[in-house]
């Protein structure tokens, strides 16, 4: 067998030559905005995710962070069947104040709560409801003209203002229950509780599994972004070329994406994962878990039964 | 030799991805307690696979894989008695230490495997800091492993399968990505552990270093076929073998 010896470089790569660059210097166009926003949106749900994904790290973790992440889970159920059976925005307005109250008195971070919950709901459910204001959907009476339509003026109802309202609050209530849960509960006690609440082994790793993933995935996008940056010389003629960025971006995630998984799989499974979480802390319930527990139930009770009142 | 002593067996392993890129052809060689061996060869020549494949990770899609004189198949990890004592007693350090790491914390990270396989919480915690102390990575404690350098990464990844204290690692390009201080570090360690009588498989590239790490080499040439298997003395001193697989060229000093 002979031996291959590394071919030679080509001549132009080991000359002297000065690199591939514009004439003259450009001037500094602005970033391309669909590689920014694939660069930033990856980084703000990394950082949303990260930022507090909170073990109880200070002195003394609020209150929140001390109950048992199996009561939290029970509680959450109780509490989100409560908004969802809610009829009325009040009430709903009253819950929610309620929920920053108790990130508040919980000891967590209220201005991050609150800019978490108004920064994905407005974005999912105001688009899809603005047509339901509108008096051809929602008929009743017209708070704001738009334009007339056989004579009849058509608008915004009132009506229809407060069915969008209620679904905002509803939604607006129900993610700020989860967020107060995970918020306050370190993934992989969340995950272990769970399990010990009986949720089947496949879900549990499941949902492991796609948010361990969820991570490398977002690094592979970081790392896309600025690859390509990195080789791009000159940022022209961005909208054609990034749009087919983006597709062959999308495309390699996913090709990505079922590789990364598989190995993230191996690894843990290299280290004994048979889709049981384990954790360094044990769980204990205490005096302050049957309190959490029983207010939560209680809770639920007062808003729906109150709500009841208020139609 | 009793047959205790061998801890893998191989016997006419063949591997392939998708069913058309060929990873490993007609592989065979047994694996002693205490042996330490060295895997080399060309890029894309094999080495990560089979490290996989002796970690009962991927399974040989041809030919015969045994470990402790056990089969080792799909079959027999599924029994959790004897994936438990298997991940117990083999370790492996993945070459991407990116997909290594995935807990929220580095703390949580190292606990992993020892949690899993059932050791108590106070040992876990104790072998957890033990190991932080030993790489001197305390100051990452509560850091999230993502969000560390790729060496950082690397000596993370390398904390949590070292607390598990394995009696066979395989290790996949350790030192890659280390800078030259804990490079050094490394590989004292790795020759510490092959004297504490741990069996040690490296998958490497650096030939400067393989004649302290290892007694034994393997190397597999670009057909995906063991090429040779013998001493890595007799291999560094004999040079056309590197050169028929391609890990080194005539002029290379
Ligand atoms: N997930 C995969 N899908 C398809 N082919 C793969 C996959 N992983 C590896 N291969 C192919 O299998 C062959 C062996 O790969 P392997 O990673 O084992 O090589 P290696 O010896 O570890 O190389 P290196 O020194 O670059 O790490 C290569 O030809 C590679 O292209
Ligand atoms: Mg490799």
């Amino acid at each position: 067998m002979t031996a291959r010896v590394l071919k030679p470089a080509p001549a132009w790569l080991v000359s002297s030559e000065q690199p591939i660059g514009p004439g003259r210097v450009g001037r500094r166009k602005r970033a391309a905005f669909l590689e920014k926003t694939l660069g930033d949106g990856a980084e703000v749900v990394r950082r949303a995710m990260y930022a507090e994904s909170a073990d109880p790290r200070g002195d003394r973790p609020g209150v929140l962070f001390r109950i048992d992440p199996r009561i939290k889970l029970v509680a959450l159920v109780v509490l989100l069947l409560g908004v969802a059976l809610v009829h009325t925005p009040v009430t709903l307005a009253v819950v929610y104040l309620g929920l920053v109250l108790l990130a508040w008195a919980g000891g967590v971070s209220v201005g991050a709560f609150v800019t978490r919950v108004w920064l994905f709901v407005p974005l999912f459910t105001a688009v899809a409801l603005a047509p339901a204001t509108l008096s051809v959907i929602t008929p009743g009476e017209v708070l704001v003209p738009l334009w007339t339509w056989h004579g009849a003026q058509e608008g915004i109802t009132s009506q229809g203002l407060t069915s969008a309202g209620l679904v905002i609050l509803r939604v607006a209530c129900s993610v700020s229950l989860v967020l107060l849960v995970t918020i306050s509960t370190s993934w992989n006690r969340l995950l272990a509780a769970l399990g010990a609440l009986g949720v089947p082994r496949i879900f549990v790793m499941v949902i492991a599994m796609a948010y361990r993933y969820l991570f490398v995935l977002l690094g592979s996008v970081l790392d896309m972004v600025l690859a390509r940056k990195a080789r791009t010389v000159q940022p022209v003629a961005h909208t054609a070329g990034d749009r087919r960025f983006v597709g062959a971006a999308v495309g390699t995630l996913l090709g990505r994406a079922g590789h990364l998984s598989e190995e993230v799989h191996q690894a843990m499974t290299a280290r004994g994962y048979a889709g049981q979480h384990h954790t360094l802390t044990g769980f204990r319930a205490s005096g302050l878990d049957l309190l959490a527990l029983a207010a939560s139930l209680m809770v639920a009770v007062v808003i729906v039964g109150g709500d009841h009142l208020l139609r | 030799m009793a047959d205790t002593e061998i801890v893998f067996h191989a016997k006419g392993l063949g591997y392939t991805y998708l069913d058309r890129y060929p990873a490993l052809d007609d592989v065979s060689f047994q694996i002693r307690r205490g042996e330490r061996i060295a895997l080399l060869g060309a890029n894309g020549s094999g080495k990560s696979t089979l490290l996989k494949i002796l970690d009962g990770l991927v399974f040989p899609t041809s030919g015969e894989l045994s470990a402790y004189g056990q089969p080792l198949t799909e079959e027999s990890l599924a029994d959790p008695a004897v994936n438990a004592r298997f991940r117990s007693r083999v370790g492996i350090v993945f070459q991407n230490s990116d997909v290594q790491v995935f807990s929220a914390t580095v703390r949580e990270e190292i606990a992993f495997g020892c949690l899993q396989l059932g050791l108590s919480a106070a040992e876990t915690a104790a072998r957890t800091a033990d190991v932080l102390d030993m790489l001197e990575i305390e100051d990452l404690t509560d850091r999230t492993p993502f969000l560390l350098s790729g060496g950082q990464k690397k000596k993370v990844a390398l904390a949590s399968v070292l607390v598990m204290n394995p009696e066979v690692i395989l290790f996949d390009e350790p030192t890659a990505a280390l800078d030259p201080r804990t490079q050094h570090w490394l590989i004292d360690l790795i020759a510490q552990l092959g004297e504490a009588g741990k069996t040690v498989v490296l998958a490497t590239h650096d030939l400067h270093t393989l004649a302290d790490l290892t007694d034994r080499a393997i190397i597999f040439g670009e057909n995906h076929r063991v090429l040779a298997d013998t001493q890595t003395r007799a291999i560094l001193a004999d040079r056309s073998q590197l050169i028929a697989a391609n890990l080194i060229h005539d002029h290379e000093v």
